[in-house]
């Protein structure tokens, strides 16, 4: 795990708050795609993990931004040069803002959140509600995935069919995601109060936490 | 000291799920409890540890749970769950997306146990469990194999007065079974006051860290006595609905009897180990209609992707996959699996309808609105019917229990008519009952033509049912021929597991 994976979570949070400000202030729509070009050049010299399947997402959402911004405008009567940079502007703006935050997601594990939660005494509650806001996500994800390929292996065919089969397997995965994941909170909640979890005590941690958080305990030589 | 009295526990069935159950162990001692699936094992154990009813409400609870001379009604939740230790059968819940020093510290942080102590505890932990490689790692990283002794090692760490485990062994290879008894035992060693009570089916495997059995069927206590008596008395297992440790229930089928149906060549795997090496290298095997061939291997051996490989869902960097002949290289995972039936260990995994009967028709159909037809309605019907699922085809799936869960996928495959079928770690063989629903799925597929790969660390299953056996190592197939032959194979020699049916045989 690189430097930039271990900076504590609120630093990260700060840090992706601050680069969607500035995409957001930038005066021009070089400069908002210029903040979104470093964003993405920083999720890769970071190897932030899943950025393959983000720039997949990133490409879409630009698509779709522009292409609505364009019929707006358009519509309002403004002329296609003038309304292409306020499109692109806009989608610049949201690929920063996007890209920081999956950042954020993608590197803070539910420990680290928690650590640095404890440790900015937070009340527990608030700790856990964090953790399990961030934690949930990629399993989550991995779930969608997971009823994904359960339907290829039982002979759905996902990969070959026109786009808007795609959309509607993709909708129908909705139901068992959400069966799932009601089930995983009520399973998680179970689990937390078997291993000892108060909400009215504060917990510790054993990880150290500064501008970086531990990852693991050095083994003992 | 844990006493039972009179507990009896129902969930809205017209028959409890646990009836009428006391028993009483004392500090330190250690007891395994063996019953069929379905025999009310799990909910003894929740009840035992506190969480019925507190965490999960029960329709019917009457009787008397005492921890430690104490009410356990009267203990308060955050002090009860300090004192006891926890391990689901199903870990994918319990260990959600934390990393291992995350888990193994978790209890510890919630005592306010000082960061220093933590971090020693959980370095001794690691070190006693034997997963110092998996150090660091996140929880969704990890094998089945991994998981559990992760978690074990948690509930160890937070050092309680009452130990927990609903079926421990699951997914574990012989080797990570020795290891699992071995750190058991060291625990145990370590703190002589804690008292353990375990779910098991493969009861031989615990013997050496376990004092008594206790035999439950139907939800009641049909049997307990000392783990030395219970190996010499096959009939209080039979009573238990349980195969004996080394009871064989052979019946092996015949070899090849018919025309390839998988054909494998050269097959490498395009996913590469830590080290850069394919996971799966140069694997060639044929499949015949009608055979049943185990694969066995170590945790990590490739056996997954092997699977994953064959389905479409990972891509092979070389070689080739034909079914019936048909060169399967551009066929896509789904017309791959309307050839191939696949059965996880956990079935959870593959299912996402929304009833068992739209599950058994997108089987035959792979399209859940043919239900509506009459005709493919009642063949979906009269598929669940051998497997005792007619009556649950409305039921959803996730509602019904694992072992119900391993049926479905039995009865799908069945009504899905595939060429090859593969079962990993098939679970409901681990009771009498169990069995003879495998042994029935077999025999169809013997007549039926479909050729099975029979995936499992229950070298006596694999014994018993298969007449070829696979040998996985590093990804490579290291032996393939007959099971009479395996298991004194130097491909067996080398993962250093004991011989199926060895204990008894040096018994005798």
């Amino acid at each position: 795990m690189s430097a930039a994976h271990r900076l504590n979570f609120f630093v990260k949070l700060a840090g992706a708050t601050l680069v969607m400000a500035l995409a957001w202030a930038a005066p021009g729509p070089y400069w908002s795609a210029l903040a979104a070009g470093l964003v993405i050049a920083g999720l890769a010299v970071t190897r932030t993990p899943g950025l393959r399947a983000y720039l997949k997402g990133a490409l879409i959402l630009v698509a779709l931004v522009v292409a609505s911004w364009l019929l707006n405008l358009s519509i309002q009567g403004m002329a296609l040069g003038e309304a292409l940079p306020i499109a692109i502007r806009m989608a610049a703006r949201l690929v920063a803002t996007t890209g920081a935050f999956f950042f954020v997601m993608e590197t803070s594990t539910p420990g680290a959140i928690m650590a640095a939660a404890s440790a900015a005494r937070l009340p527990a509650m608030a700790t856990l509600a964090l953790s399990l806001t961030f934690g949930l996500v990629p399993m989550l994800r991995e779930e969608f995935e997971r009823i994904a390929d359960a339907q290829r292996a039982r002979g759905l065919e996902i990969d070959r069919a026109p786009i808007h089969v795609k959309l509607r397997y993709a909708l129908a995965r909705g139901v068992p995601l959400l069966v799932q994941a009601v089930r995983m909170a009520h399973a998680i909640s179970v689990s937390f109060a078997t291993s000892g979890f108060d909400p009215s005590v504060k917990r510790t941690t054993w990880r150290r936490v500064g501008l970086f958080v531990d990852d693991r305990i050095p083994e003992d030589k | 000291m844990l006493v039972l009295d009179s507990l009896t526990v129902g969930f809205g069935a017209p028959e409890p799920a646990v009836a009428d159950v006391s028993f009483r162990l004392a500090p330190g001692e250690a007891a395994v409890i063996c019953g069929a699936g379905g025999a009310g094992k799990s909910t003894l154990l929740a009840a035992a540890g506190g969480i019925v009813p507190r965490l999960v409400r029960a329709q019917e609870f009457s009787g008397e749970i005492r921890l430690g001379g104490r009410l356990m009604r009267e203990w308060p939740t955050p002090e009860l769950f300090s004192a006891v230790g926890f391990v689901f059968q199903n870990l994918d819940d319990q260990l959600w997306n934390l990393s291992v020093e995350d888990m193994i510290a978790f209890p510890l942080e919630n005592r306010r146990t000082p960061r220093d102590e933590v971090r020693r505890e959980v370095s001794k932990v690691i070190d006693r469990f034997g997963i110092r490689r998996l150090a660091g790692r996140q929880a969704l990283t990890l094998s089945g194999g991994e998981r559990r002794m992760v978690a074990l090692a948690a509930a160890f760490a937070a050092e309680p007065d009452l130990l927990v485990l609903d079926e421990p062994t699951t997914g574990l290879d012989p080797q990570a079974r020795g290891r699992l008894a071995s750190a058991l035992g060291e625990a145990r060693a370590a703190r002589p006051g804690c008292t353990m009570l375990i779910a098991e089916q493969d009861a031989a495997s615990l013997a050496q860290v376990t004092e008594r059995a206790l035999f439950l069927a139907g939800g009641r206590l049909v049997g307990q006595t000392s783990i030395s008596d219970a190996a010499r008395n096959n009939e209080i297992w039979r009573t238990a609905g349980v195969i004996a440790p080394g009871e064989a229930l052979r019946r092996r089928r015949p070899g090849a009897v018919g025309p390839t149906r998988l054909a494998v060549s050269g097959l490498r795997s395009s996913l590469v180990r830590p080290g850069g090496a394919p996971v799966l290298q140069d694997v060639s095997f044929a499949l015949s209609a009608g055979e049943i061939v185990g694969l066995v291997g170590a945790n990590g051996a490739g056996k997954t992707t092997l699977f994953q490989t064959l389905l479409g869902l990972l891509k092979a960097a070389a070689g080739s996959v034909a079914l019936d002949d048909a060169d399967a290289a551009s066929w896509s995972p789904a017309q791959r699996a309307r050839r191939i039936g696949y059965l996880p260990q956990n079935m959870r995994r593959v299912l996402f309808n929304m009833t068992v009967l739209e599950e058994v028709v997108f089987a035959m159909a792979t399209d859940t609105r043919r239900v509506a037809d009459p005709v493919i309605r009642a063949e979906a019907l009269a598929a669940l019917e051998p497997y005792g699922l007619a009556d649950k085809a409305e039921v959803n799936p996730f509602a019904l229990s694992a072992r119900e869960q391993g049926l479905l996928g039995l009865a799908c495959v069945e009504a899905g008519g595939c060429a090859v079928a593969i079962l990993d770690e098939p679970l409901i063989a681990r009771d009498r009952a169990g069995r003879a629903l495998l042994g029935r799925f077999l025999d169809a597929s013997e007549a039926q033509g479909r050729a099975v790969i029979l995936i499992s660390h229950d070298l006596e299953l694999v014994d018993d049912v298969c007449a070829r056996a696979m040998v996985l190592a590093d990804g490579r197939l290291a032996f393939d021929g007959p099971t009479g032959a395996v298991w004194d194979s130097g491909a067996f020699e080398a993962l250093g597991w004991p011989k199926p049916y060895a204990q008894e045989a040096r018994a005798a």
